[in-house]
């Protein structure tokens, strides 16, 4: 007891121990708190890429290339796949735009998250779920077969698709709850599988999607209406279920943009025939600039 | 002789493959497509047995799951064949496979394996299973862990060598194997002289010398070769004593052998004996040959009991210890548990404090979430949710299949934080019933009119109307809901054809006159559409009928589908045909029959049936039957094998939030639902909103 208030006398009196210990103690003390709290730091969240598409295009063999550095055989996807890759060192990161070529400094390539979704119209919505609630979502992957995309029917079905999740961002841009919008998404179409003989070029591609595009939005517009018609206050108005501009005959993806929606259509190959790999350059540019 | 096996996960990389012959990327993938993610085979009905082997063009596949790690396993041989060990194949490959991989596998996000460690593994199962006829030479493999002496490779030879004892040990070691006999096995292989197996009513000297200098199937021919001539006797095959083990041999050769013909390298026969190459026996001529002898050390090896180091196959394969022993264990007891051990541990003696804690600590961790979830858990919520599905009018099949796929699929998953058991119940309840309504693709009706009535293709096909079949049980609703898709198709300005299919019923053909009379009046109004109806009366066939009206809207006579056809459909009287036919009883085998008829005859394009909301259990075998009617003339169903295209469901507005007729018609055959019915006018009908839908149900 005495020694107690002994103690406590002394941490009172202006002794110059007693300054010395008080500033110690509370100097030092919020140091340890805070590297306490943040010794498992939430490390800073990897930028995520989410990869969709048709089913047979060639996402989960994208998925393997960029991870492993090799395609290897796949089949129909069930679920989707996460898988953290890195830029390969002969591409240029945005954030070393500046750097000079010269650079002998070494760095590290920027690392990613690349979401691998299954194509197939039943299992779709994991697509759609992650894309409004992924955080760090970066930039969006539509990759499409480019020899499928010359019938009839691949083409339709690249175009729905195309079109559902073009108007996904739309509505999030416009329709978003809060006065802040949300960040923009950039989105890439891959034209894959120019290796083949019947492949048609990039920008023929492009051309043949907005036209798909446009003609889906027009019987989109023009169809019935859905059983939940009630249930979204404000998405039954036609305004918000037009892509684009509204009214406008011809659709283009520069009309996405002032959505904050860019749209670019690079051709490439995942596999390659015989020796020689894909030719994935494009993409792993498109990649290193928006990431 | 199997074609080929595969390890995929269920995002579809490839983990390990094993080719024997090219099999198709288009096959795995249907695999995948009809069975795991559309689950075709649900439309079989029989619920019973979830079948395991799926057949598509020449192949059958088998498979098997690991769903805790998510692979697939897949064994791919030709449909001709009856492999009766592919499912024992499986189950071991399973099991070794996650044995082989564990580390690999507990790691998340799993991309890439190294294949190589299971090779040996999957080979000595293979070489294990198949004993078979059917089974391949084993040439593009390899040869396995321990293969040490020649394989017997003449049927004949195999089966004499089952028969006859096995040898004593021999005298000098296995090892001393020289490699010369190994280069020359097919020289054995291909010989005519069979194994002269000794036969011991008639002893005699050269038999008992073959027995004992015997030291492995096939080699005895010519060790017998080579002790006969060391004995000086003919070039007869056996020794003169054993004629019956000759005769027996030699089935259907009558006289002496040939000798054997000797070629050397350069492609000359070799006449007489000048290299004796067979050093086996142990009085054998002194090593005259060249080649390998001085280089042998075999003399250096020290003896070793071959029966220690593994065991012999039927065959005289020689497979080492460990890997045989594992496999042979594994298949004499294949493992039937699937699932870990419950991690919950109930108490055995129920005290007071025990069940307190037990119940206080489920209890807390129930709230706060990262419970592993077992079978005790997930059977109470799982009872009420088959009873809150019941409640919505879902068909008892459908209740029972969807709470069973849930609880599969959730048993021994943790909850996330801060969910109960019965909320992560509900999501993944939420989750099938949405991949169940879901269409694997979306009918956009408006598009394939104008596509189909629009287009010359390259092959020049001209453009033929666009023909929709309306068909369904009695009173569900098959007219109204027709005039309704008439007045949406008319709002586009599309020209419609109506046609009376319905040649029984009385009222029929005047109902529909009314229904078209409005629409027209309301056609002109607005929309730029027209129609009119196409009727022969009653008592025709309805077939007859829908041909003659097809015939009628693709433009009449020929002349002028001559001169009109080509672009834009200008050639055709009109874009859309509709034909409505008469209700039957599903079970009314003569009436169902004619369907079949009638899709032959008026090749619809889209064949959709109605079905009202208010239908309880027999939804699910109205939808099987007439599914099963539509085949075209070679007998498959049409549309890829569905049958129908598509589900109108009428009355939805009667039944409020009952709407479980939606899952079980869907649930029974796969076809989606396109159309909801949802009020008496002409404007009430709706697309189906799967998410309105899964709401509905659940609430």
């Amino acid at each position: 007891m005495s020694t107690s208030k002994d103690w406590l006398t002394w941490s009172f009196s202006p002794s110059i121990s007693a300054i010395i210990v008080t500033l110690v103690i509370s100097l030092t003390l919020p140091i340890l708190i805070h590297t306490y709290l943040y010794r498992k730091a939430v490390a800073k969240e990897l930028p995520t890429l989410l990869l969709l598409g048709p089913s047979g295009a060639g996402k989960s063999a994208l998925l393997t290339l960029f991870a492993n550095g090799t395609a290897s055989a796949t089949h129909t996807s069930q679920e989707p796949q996460t898988a953290t890759c890195q830029i390969p060192v002969s591409t240029r990161a945005s954030e070393d735009r500046y750097r000079s070529e010269n650079d002998t400094s070494a760095r590290t390539q920027p690392k990613f998250r690349l979401i691998d979704t299954p194509g197939h119209g039943k299992l779709r919505h994991h697509a759609t779920s992650t894309l409004t609630s992924a955080p760090a979502l970066k930039g969006l992957l539509f990759m499409v077969d480019s020899a499928a995309v010359s019938s009839a029917s691949g083409l339709t079905e690249a175009a729905e698709y195309l079109h559902d999740i073009l108007l996904l961002l739309q509505r999030r841009h416009t329709q978003g709850q809060t006065s802040k919008t949300p960040q923009a998404i950039p989105v890439l179409v891959l034209a894959n599988k120019q290796d083949v003989f019947t492949s048609l070029p990039a920008s023929i591609v492009k051309t043949k999607l907005e036209e798909e595009i446009a003609k889906v939005r027009q019987t989109r517009s023009k169809g019935l209406l859905d059983s939940g018609i009630g249930m979204e206050g404000e998405g039954a108005d036609e305004e918000g279920n037009w892509l684009g501009e509204f009214g406008a005959e011809q659709f283009r993806f520069a009309q996405m943009q002032e959505h904050g929606v860019e749209v670019d259509v690079v051709g490439g190959n995942v596999k390659g025939e015989g020796e020689e790999g894909g030719r994935v350059d494009g993409w792993w540019e498109w990649v290193g600039e928006n990431l | 002789m199997l074609d080929g096996v595969e390890i995929l996960t269920t995002s579809g990389i490839v983990l390990w493959r094993r080719h024997y012959a090219p099999i198709p990327r288009s096959v795995v993938n249907s695999l995948v497509a009809d069975v795991f993610i559309e689950d075709r085979r649900l439309q079989t009905g029989d619920t019973q047995q979830p079948p395991t082997s799926y057949r598509k063009d020449k192949y059958t596949l088998k498979w098997t799951r690991a769903k805790d790690v998510g692979l697939v396993f897949v064994a791919v041989y030709q449909s001709l064949l009856h492999l009766s060990w592919v499912d024992t194949l499986l189950t071991a490959v399973k099991t070794l496979f996650l044995k082989e991989y564990a580390p690999e596998l507990a790691k998340p996000h799993l991309t890439k394996l190294d294949p190589a460690r299971f090779d040996p593994t999957f080979d000595a199962l293979v070489r294990k299973l198949d004993t078979g006829s059917t089974r391949r030479p084993s040439v593009p493999d390899s040869e396995g862990p321990g293969e040490l002496t020649p394989p017997s490779s003449s049927a004949s030879a195999t089966e004499e060598a089952v028969d006859e004892p096995p040898p004593p040990p021999p005298p000098q070691p296995l090892f001393r194997k020289p490699t010369a006999p190994a280069s020359q096995r097919d020289d054995t292989s291909t010989d005519a002289t069979p194994v002269p197996t000794p036969d011991t009513s008639r002893p005699s000297t050269p038999a008992s010398h073959l027995l004992t200098a015997k030291s492995g199937p096939g080699k005895a021919s010519r060790r017998a070769r080579k002790a006969q001539q060391s004995f000086g006797n003919s070039s007869a095959p056996a020794s003169s004593g054993d004629e019956s083990a000759t005769g027996r041999a030699q089935a259907g050769k009558t006289g002496t052998a040939k000798a054997k013909r000797r070629w050397d390298a350069d492609g000359f026969a070799v006449e007489g004996e000048e290299e004796v190459l067979d050093y086996s026996t142990a009085g054998a001529t002194p090593s005259q040959a060249d080649n390998a002898a001085g280089q042998r050390e075999a003399a250096d090896v020290p003896a070793v009991d071959s029966a220690q180091m593994g065991t012999r196959t039927p065959k005289g394969h020689f497979i080492l210890k460990d890997l045989d022993d594992d496999i042979s264990a594994l298949l004499a007891n294949p493992p039937h548990q699937q699932n870990h051990p419950p991690t919950q541990t109930t108490p055995s003696d129920p005290t007071l404090l025990t069940t307190a804690t037990t119940k206080l600590t489920s209890l807390f961790q129930n709230i706060l979430g990262n419970k592993s979830l077992t079978a005790t858990d997930l059977r109470l919520p799982l009872a009420q949710m088959r009873t809150h599905l019941l409640a919505k009018n879902v068909a008892r099949e459908a209740a029972d299949r969807l709470c069973a796929a849930v609880e599969e699929d959730l048993l021994n998953r943790k909850t996330a934080s801060f969910t109960t058991v019965d909320a992560t119940l509900r999501q993944a309840m939420s989750s099938a019933l949405t991949k169940i309504l879901t269409p694997s693709s979306s009918l956009d009706l408006l598009r394939d009119v104008t596509a189909t009535t629009t287009t010359t293709t390259g092959a020049g096909a001209r453009p033929r109307p666009y023909v929709i079949s309306i068909v369904g049980v009695n009173g569900v609703g098959k007219s109204t809901n027709l005039s309704k898709l008439a007045y949406f198709l008319l709002q586009n300005g599309f020209r419609v054809l109506v046609v009376a299919g319905d040649t029984f019923r009385a009222g029929a053909v005047e109902q529909l006159r009314v229904h078209v009379g409005n629409l027209s009046a309301l056609a002109r109004r607005g929309g730029g559409g027209s129609i009119s109806l196409f009727e022969r009366g009653y008592g025709k066939d309805a077939a007859a009928v829908a041909r003659e009206a097809v015939g009628f809207a693709a433009g009449g006579t020929t002349t002028t589908a001559n001169a009109g056809g080509g672009a834009g459909g200008v050639g055709l009287l009109f874009d859309v045909v509709l034909i409505d036919t008469a209700g039957r009883r599903h079970n009314d085998a003569r009436l169902m029959g004619s369907l079949a008829k009638f899709s032959q005859w008026a090749h619809p394009d889209k064949v959709f049936m109605v079905g009202e909301a208010l239908v309880g259990t027999d939804s699910v075998a109205q939808a099987r039957n007439f599914a099963k009617e539509f085949v075209d003339g070679t007998g498959r169903l049409r549309n890829n094998g569905i049958g129908m295209d598509g589900f109108i469901i009428s009355k939805c507005d009667t039944v409020g939030d009952m709407v479980g007729t939606l899952v079980s018609m869907v649930h029974a055959t796969g076809i989606p639902v396109v159309f909801l019915g949802v009020g008496q006018h002409y404007g009430d009908l709706r697309g189906l909103n799967v998410g309105w839908a899964v709401e509905r149900l659940m609430r």
